[in-house]
């Protein structure tokens, strides 16, 4: 039976003023004849850009907005009539993009019982619903917590069990995991699997990442309104120049297969970082394991290398120093929890340092001591040193020198030293507040330096505009509401590099981007990295991120830095990482699966290097087999 | 962490924690209603012997119960003072010129003084031993036969409970937008007020803007779960009145009979 259908549906909020044109910020997109039929039972993935119209069309299939031509069916009630809108609520539930905004109570229970409340169903019932709901979605044990304690993939389990409370046979995810980390990511979508096989709910996920819709049983990529592509997610996800059209970008594992191929060693496409590592080591030949010398030869030097030889510069400028950082919230009372814990640590000037570890690992705390957000006791302008009493051992004297500023010191200039430390926060188009973009970016300048004329305000607010990609004369004099997602944290970004800070701090600076735009971010990181910041350290979650650009990374975990090095000997110890819950990035994944097969390609884990040196790889195995034909070989 | 210090709430598990809230709203009212009415230090006496007894079974430490009190403290002094040199008449205990302090007014000030103490304390042990939440739940309870005369009470119960929702959201929003407006130099504790006030806009208009995209993505997932306030709703958490109020109401009316036979047998203070 069809679950959903769409028949030549169209959508534009200039037809109906009284429609809400503007959602979360976002303003709703046109649908331009969509014909869409989803069968009971089928678990379907929507790709598309931002603007494609994806979200649009998950609020008309349950009422949020009415088309203004066409019809749509859910679950064979018409959904334009709106007798059937309650119905058709019941059974299609939604689940939105950010888990804060979508919980009306303070307890999980309470939260979870809304929908049937509102449905009308009896009180002994409704507990038995949340007892289901809480077990489908695995969090039993939370029924009576806050939600604000929850992590973000478990706030997104509850909005789940609260949709699923009403019973529903569809369930639309908009973009639900968008905002979580990996290990968030990975709870929910382990859930919606199992609602989709177990419970046999119709699924429609509506997602950024090519590695969700890989689960899918169909997918469909939107553009401006329309339904482009359409078919088995492992066909559609390897039509490269179609998807390269519609701005959405092949998933890694797909582009690794590719370049090899491209490079001359034929690997066949496959999805998951084991399925690709058995591909290469089928390409590669089954006598791989006698041949784990790779040959050096020449390879293109990458952006890591270069920024590697800035690394010599010793001087204090750019330079972190830190030892024996500690930080307490809520000291002396019975909450006091151990955010940092004797963080040593050295991020030479020049770098593009990397900062992982899960919500709550101290990452957060050790990057605001940065540019004296929080401050290290002893600067405390009321800090008087504590004698140490009989017995016991005196706390360790902590040292924290940032960019040549001695942060422990109640003397330094600290707004001196915010001005060469800039540090952009997550979602930094958040915090834009004025009129204009000219005002928003000079904000920090005219902070910083009281005497700043007009013409020097002018120079340095074009200039930062510039370099974040933007045009200074066309984007000046608008609002920095009226921009796009896109162009408003690239403003966020160029308000904290227009006083040209030597060090530059960024808290998750591609979250919620779609792949496209996490990398145009990240080249646009590498770029103020080149031109004007001489260290750049970036908070992330994504290992992907961290192996691709990083010279170096700390590993956080429970207020303590569990390694620091280069991403190739950081990644090395799978173990160590896996058990405090991180994912690896793909290439070493790869690496990794390869190693266990006796294949070492010794790569610095950058995709580039990584395929140069397969390629490497499979060149002297190739010399290696004409070789070992004169020799007898040993097979194991 | 910062959800930890929100509200008053001490959590324990215990007989005063348990009680329906509505009746410990009843019971505050009458308590604080006993406190007014009580004219000597024998009433007054009854009051505080019954306050320490329910602060003793709460589990609450006076610390907790004594940093309400700094919180007034101020004005209770302020009132004290006031009261002890503006009594008329009664026998002059001191004078300096115009300044007289009389006996009498020792007496009308440590007695106020007590009163508010009394007061305050009774106050903050509801709110220490009640969740917002529930005490919300409570609230709409009691206010529910106002539903008679149309008044929206469940439509305000959800307000308040959304608002309790989002009270330690936006209090960490707050803290973080100050944190990215001061790491472009702003500067919030130092200048003139009315550069003070200025200095507010850059967080003032981010937090305004961020609350109603919140709200409206709200909007949208009630909406999404069918919400409508409309008659057929029901209510899954349900207050019931259990043998542990049933003693705390015995309390509560013998309390009040008591201080109305001490008002009406014993002596007035002065």
């Amino acid at each position: 039976m069809e679950a959903i259908k769409f028949e030549k549906v169209h959508f534009s909020y200039e037809a109906d003023d009284e429609t809400e044109n503007v959602f979360g910020g976002e303003v709703a997109f046109a649908l331009n004849g969509i014909d869409l039929t989803v069968e009971e039972g089928e678990f379907v993935a929507i790709l598309g850009h931002n603007g494609s119209g994806k979200s649009t069309l998950a609020r008309l299939t349950n009422g949020l907005l009415t088309p203004s031509a066409g019809k749509i069916t859910a679950l064979g009630l018409d959904a334009s009539d709106e007798k059937n809108l309650f119905a058709i609520r019941k059974q299609v539930g939604i689940v939105f993009q950010n888990p804060d905004n979508q919980m009306v109570a303070s307890i999980v229970e309470d939260d979870i019982a809304f929908g049937p409340e509102n449905v009308g169903i009896p009180r002994e019932e409704i507990g038995e619903r949340i007892t289901f709901a809480l077990n489908a979605v695995g969090m039993s044990d939370f029924r009576h917590a806050t939600p604000s304690r929850l992590s973000g993939g478990q706030k997104q389990r509850i909005a789940i069990a609260g949709v699923l409370a009403l019973k529903p046979r569809v369930m639309i995810l908009d973009e639900s995991t968008a905002m979580l980390d990996p290990r968030g990511r990975k709870e929910v979508m382990d859930v919606v699997l199992r609602l989709n096989r177990e419970e046999k709910i119709t699924v429609i996920l509506i997602t950024h990442f090519p590695e969700e819709a890989m689960l899918a049983d169909r997918a469909i990529v939107m553009s401006r309104g329309e339904i482009v592509m359409q078919g088995k997610p492992e066909e559609v996800l390897r039509r490269e120049q179609e998807l390269q059209k519609y701005a959405l970008a092949l998933p890694r594992s797909v582009r690794v297969c590719r370049a090899l191929t491209a490079g001359g060693l034929p690997v066949a496409d496959a999805l998951t970082a084991e399925a690709v590592a058995e591909n290469i080591r089928q390409a590669l030949g089954d006598t791989a394991a006698d041949f784990e010398k790779t040959e050096k030869t020449d390879h293109l030097p990458t952006d890591k290398e270069e920024t590697q030889e800035k690394i010599s510069d010793k001087s204090e400028i750019g330079r972190v120093e830190c030892e024996n950082l500690t930080y307490v919230y809520n000291p002396a009372s019975p909450f006091a929890t151990y955010a940092l814990n004797g963080v040593d640590m050295e991020i030479c000037s020049g770098e593009f340092f990397g900062i992982i570890g899960h919500t709550g690992s101290g990452k957060s705390t050790f990057v605001q001591h940065l540019n004296a957000l929080l401050r290290v006791p002893s600067s405390e302008k009321k800090y008087k040193p504590k004698k140490v009493k009989k017995g016991q051992t005196p706390t360790p004297a902590v040292t924290l020198k940032v960019n040549g500023f001695d942060l422990t010191d109640k003397k330094t200039d600290f707004k001196e030293l915010r001005s060469k430390v800039g540090m952009v926060f997550q979602y930094p188009e958040y915090q834009l507040f004025a009129e204009t973009v000219f005002d928003d970016v000079a904000f920090g300048l005219k902070n910083f330096k009281e005497d700043v004329t007009d013409t020097e305000v002018e120079s340095a607010v074009s200039e930062a505009l510039t370099m974040v990609g933007l045009s200074p004369s066309e984007m000046k004099k608008r609002s920095p509401f009226d921009l796009s997602g896109g162009q408003k944290r690239r403003v966020a970004i160029a308000g904290v590099i227009v006083t040209k800070p030597q060090i530059l701090v960024l808290d998750e600076p591609a979250a919620g981007l779609d792949p496209l735009g996490k990398e145009e971010i990240m080249q646009l990181l590498h770029k103020i990295h080149r031109e004007w910041c001489k260290t750049v350290i970036v908070v992330s979650h994504d290992m992907d991120e961290i192996a691709e650009n990083c010279t170096r990374a700390a590993i956080f975990s429970e207020g303590k830095i569990l390694g620091v090095g280069e991403p190739k000997t950081l990644f090395a110890e799978t173990e160590k990482i896996e058990n405090v819950g991180l994912d690896l990035p793909l290439t070493a994944k790869i690496s990794a699966y390869l190693a266990r097969k006796g294949v070492s390609i010794d790569s610095d884990l950058t995709l580039a290097d990584f395929i140069q040196k397969t390629l490497n790889f499979s060149k002297t195995r190739g010399a290696g087999m004409r070789s070992t034909a004169k020799g007898g070989k040993n097979d194991a | 962490m910062r959800d930890v210090s929100f509200g008053q709430y001490y959590p324990a598990n215990s007989f005063v924690h348990k009680c329906d809230p509505r009746l410990k709203i009843v019971f505050l009212i009458v308590y604080i209603v006993a406190v007014f009415l009580a004219k000597n230090f024998y009433a007054l006496g009854a009051c505080a012997a019954l306050f320490l007894l329910i602060a003793a079974v709460s589990g609450v430490p006076f610390k907790s119960l004594l940093r309400s009190v700094k919180a007034v403290l101020f004005l209770l002094l302020f009132t004290a003072v006031l009261n002890l040199f503006f009594y008329q008449g009664g026998e002059t205990l001191w004078q300096w010129k115009f300044i007289r302090i009389a006996k009498e007014a020792v007496y009308a000030t440590v007695f106020l003084a007590v009163r508010l103490f009394l007061l305050v304390l009774g106050s903050s042990l509801l709110t220490l031993t009640t969740t917002p939440v529930s005490l919300t739940d409570g609230i709409e309870s009691l206010l529910s036969p106002l539903k008679l005369i149309r008044v929206p009470v469940h439509e305000i119960a959800l307000i308040m409970s959304i608002a309790l929702r989002f009270i330690p959201i936006l209090t960490d929003e707050t803290s973080r937008i100050m944190n990215a407006q001061k790491a472009r130099g702003a500067d919030f504790e130092t200048g003139s007020l009315a550069k003070r006030i200025k200095a507010i806009i850059p967080i003032l208009i981010p937090l305004l803007t961020g609350a109603f995209r919140r709200a409206d993505e709200l909007g949208d997932a009630m909406d999404a779960r069918c919400y409508s306030g409309s008659k057929v709703r029901t209510k899954y958490k349900k207050l019931t009145f259990g043998w542990r109020d049933f003693i705390a109401f015995l309390l509560c009316a013998s309390l009040l009979t008591g201080i109305i036979l001490l008002r009406i047998y014993t002596a007035p203070l002065i």
